[in-house]
């Protein structure tokens, strides 16, 4: 199987420099320009203050910080003071410099963001409960860093687990390791990035987004780790943009999106009013995207290929399994249920079956 | 031993003369030659200290000498070697004492009690008489006796045929054996060394040769000198003093009193290692409710961290009144320290088996998945076989909390299994290991008086304030001393 990877053009984004402009309109869907933003850790380094004016914007932050009380199982002031310090952490040019420095008030701080700026992020934080990587424009995912903003998914700590599932399964199988690979839905890119970082030098991964901002995004993400060579992301719904590659997939994930409709509306503030419903509504039982995906994966993978698909739970993960066993019979075998590490069924995995069913 | 060395013989003459090179060669009167045998610094130990081992496995893997013998014999392996070769009929004739032609040996020097003037004064005994003073100190901190002892324990060890049966039991007797044979032979050279200076100074006189005199008198200050960096540097000389290591505080029973007091340990350990130049990263903390530290877990990292720090074990008592309490009375509050070395040596570690392993995510309520967005993804690992555990919630993302869960997992394993080895070889256990998790070892008293006093040495100052700013190291220096420096017995 030989794939033609054209190189992502660069021209349509100069990552790095573009300017960052702090006041986002909050949930914009339809955002004017698809020039992904530069997380604040990668902006230059071009604004200063005093430390004394540093730290007195700390102390407001603390004050802030700690006046929070969530009702909704939001960040409580233990992790928003954790998060304070990332900020700094990513707002700093040299943020080991300082310590030693401390009661030096009048030394200057190189920052990436005006002093200004950072007094509207952590309003927002707080405030409009914006998302903290949102805030800093990134999320740290497995041994990542992955650019993100609003309109797409911030990746979860459960979702590393599928890359762990994937790099025990590629172990000693040299078919798998060096196949094609697809992540559907990839948002960030994370699951493409991290698959493609433990695949061998031929394997490949081709990822989807029916979103123009994620596509984007994940092209970032593709070249900051450079992996452009390895890595193709495709706009379009789930299989749509794949239909070249029917019986020729090694291997597929997704973390579609999979919570009923319903309970939307309830989630904390920096989910319902940050994260985009794209990537969170499964419709009503949440199922629709997952029992899409199931039907779709048993043409796109060839024989013994591997999937992983993340689910919203016990409920979730009981009825794929049993609609692969019934609906798809002999479609897929080894079909297992995985815990995420707060012990909870998150995960469907299996493999296509060698011989032809039905 | 000596039929180990008669066969080593027989296969390769080379390894004679080379011997007789490396005496010959001690004993030259060049000073800057005779520098070379003398790592006086710590980062030339350790590579000594390696080829100490490098040579032994090569003996017994029976893998070529000759290129070994063929080589330099300046570099630093090469030195290691032909120490290690000298030791091994050294120790097998261990009441050959090195003295000069005329019968003066170190303990002769300190026997005849030249007084010990300023360095400026250039009187060769008062020199040799500090010098000679430093020896004697430097093998007391490296408690020289139970160290020659072990050495030729480990020496019998090492020539059993069927050592290496036991792959990992071998490799550690090796380190073993290679790092004391390091320690031996540097103050040996050292005392070589003085020995040939006083020679050369005796010669020069009857020669009248004013220029070898100053000379030698020039680098026998150069020795008074390194040897007081030398008595420092035997204050660390445990296996694992050069190592990185993790501390950790627990506050004792009593609130918010006792959690704010682990705050300020766990504070003053943070600008010790900052002041030192040492790299600290938080890994665990577990806030109390209102305010302080219910525990925290931080890295050191850096050369001699574990060695320093391990001072610290114990349980520390603060005396104030307390500003939590309204009615301003005085309070006691307690800390507990623990220090666990970060071992460097990846084949020391204890094999960690997987499937022994619970991973969870902490705090982790609610649906999880999509439903949560939240930057806490604290992780512990539990080793369900000992029951250790491990947790880390201050990296940014989950795999790397889990990693470095990890890494404070085999340090709390590894020490296990050290603490293991140490009861089996009990002879060899240090005074240091003494010290345990529920002594008392230090009380500041804010109120109503200002003091800290070490319970330990009764080494004390007036200023809690730079104490618990981490100034600390008059604190575990003089521990350090007092504990090696009171067996006399050691010598």
């Amino acid at each position: 199987m030989r794939l033609g990877f054209s190189l992502p053009s660069l021209s349509k984004f100069s990552p790095i420099f573009s300017h960052y402009n702090p006041v986002q309109p909050i949930s914009s869907s339809s955002p004017t320009s698809l020039k992904p933003q530069t997380p604040l850790f990668l902006r230059p380094p071009t604004h200063s203050t005093t430390l004394s004016h540093l730290q007195k914007w700390q102390n407001w932050a603390k004050t802030l910080a700690s006046s929070v009380t969530s009702t909704d199982n939001g960040p409580d002031t233990t992790l928003l003071l954790r998060e304070l310090n990332w900020l700094i952490e990513d707002a700093l040019e040299n943020p080991k410099s300082i310590l030693p420095q401390l009661g030096n008030e009048d030394m200057v701080v190189t920052l990436r963001a005006e002093l200004k700026d950072l007094y509207v992020l952590w309003k927002q934080r707080i405030e409009e409960r914006r998302p903290f990587q949102y805030v800093v424009g990134c999320e740290h995912w497995r041994d990542l860093v992955l650019s993100v903003e609003e309109g797409v998914l911030i990746p979860r700590p459960e979702t590393e687990l599928v890359v762990d599932l994937v790099s025990d399964v590629v172990e000693g199988n040299e078919e798998l390791r060096d196949g094609l690979w697809a992540d559907l839905g990839t948002g960030s890119g994370a699951l493409a990035i991290g698959i493609g970082r433990v695949l061998g030098t031929c394997g490949r991964v081709v990822a989807t987004d029916l979103s123009p901002v994620a596509v984007e995004v994940a092209s970032y993400n593709v070249q900051r780790y450079n992996l452009q060579d390895k890595i193709e992301i495709k706009l379009g719904s789930w299989f749509e943009p794949l239909k070249n590659f029917e019986g020729e997939l090694a291997g597929l994930v997704s973390n579609p999106p999979y919570i009923p409709s319903e309970h939307i509306s309830g989630l904390q503030a920096e989910v319902a009013k940050h994260e985009p419903r794209l990537a969170l509504d499964g419709g009503a039982n949440g199922m629709d995207d997952l029992l899409h995906l199931c039907c779709g994966t048993a043409s796109l993978l060839k024989p013994g290929g591997f999937f992983a698909f993340e689910t919203n739970g016990e409920k979730q993960c009981k009825f794929l399994v049993d609609y692969m066993k019934n609906e798809l019979k002999g479609g897929f075998c080894d079909v297992d249920i995985v815990l995420d590490f707060a012990g909870k069924e998150r995960f469907v995995t299996g493999f296509r079956s060698k011989t032809n069913y039905q | 031993m000596s039929s180990l060395i008669q066969k080593r013989s027989s296969l390769l003459p080379q390894t004679l003369t080379l011997r007789r090179h490396f005496v010959t060669r001690l004993f030259s009167p060049s000073f800057s030659e005779t520098q070379t045998c003398n790592p006086s610094s710590s980062n030339r130990k350790y590579p000594i200290h390696g080829s100490g081992y490098d040579f032994l496995r090569k003996n017994f893997t029976g893998s070529s000498l000759i290129s070994v013998g063929n080589s330099k014999l300046s570099s630093g392996s090469d030195l290691g070697l032909l120490n290690s070769i000298h030791f091994r009929l050294f120790s097998s004739q261990v009441a050959v004492e090195p003295s000069t032609s005329d019968g003066l040996t170190v303990e002769g020097i300190i026997a005849n009690q030249w007084p010990i003037l300023e360095e400026s004064e250039s009187d060769w005994k008062s020199h040799a008489s500090a010098i000679a003073q430093s020896i004697h100190l430097i093998k007391k901190r490296l408690q020289w006796k139970k160290l020659l002892f072990r050495l030729e324990l480990l020496s019998s060890q090492l020539d059993k045929p069927d050592l290496w049966d036991d792959p990992v039991r071998a490799g550690r007797i090796s380190r073993e054996h290679g790092s004391l044979i390091g320690k031996m032979k540097e103050v040996k050279a050292f005392e070589q060394e003085l020995l040939e200076h006083i020679e050369m100074i005796k010669l020069s006189r009857e020669e009248s040769d004013a220029d070898l005199e100053s000379e030698s008198l020039k680098a026998l200050i150069e020795m008074r000198r390194s040897a007081k960096e030398k008595e420092l540097e035997a204050l660390l000389s445990g296996d694992n003093d050069i190592y990185s290591c993790f501390i950790e505080v627990q506050a004792g029973a009593g609130g918010t009193e006792s959690m704010d007091w682990a705050s300020m340990v766990m504070k003053m350990y943070k600008m010790w290692a900052q002041h030192r130049g040492y790299g600290v990263t938080i890994v665990d903390e577990m806030p109390g409710e209102m305010a302080g530290i219910k525990r925290a877990t931080i890295k050191v990292d850096g050369e001699y961290a574990f060695g320093y720090a391990k001072a610290e074990v114990g349980v520390h008592r603060l005396v104030r009144i307390s500003p939590f309490d309204s009615a301003k009375r005085r309070h006691t509050s307690f800390a507990a320290v623990a220090v666990i070395p970060i071992l460097g040596d990846a084949s020391a570690h204890v094999q960690i088996n997987e499937s022994d392993l619970r991973i969870e995510r902490m705090r982790a309520g609610g649906a999880g998945g999509q439903h949560v967005n939240t930057t806490e993804s604290a992780v512990r690992i539990t080793h369900i076989p000992t029951g250790v555990t491990a947790s880390c919630q201050n990296e940014r993302s989950q795999h790397q909390n889990k990693a470095s869960a990890m890494a404070v997992l085999q340090a709390r394993l590894d020490q296990l299994e050290m603490a293991r080895q140490a009861q089996m070889n009990a002879q060899h256990t240090q005074s240091l290991t003494e010290i345990s998790w529920g002594n008392q070892i230090r009380t500041y008293v804010l109120h109503p008086y200002r003091m800290v006093k070490d319970l330990r040495t009764n080494y004390e100052v007036s200023d809690p304030d730079s104490v618990l700013e981490g100034d600390i190291d008059s604190f575990i220096l003089s521990f350090l001393s007092a504990a090696l420096d009171k067996d006399e017995a050691d010598m």
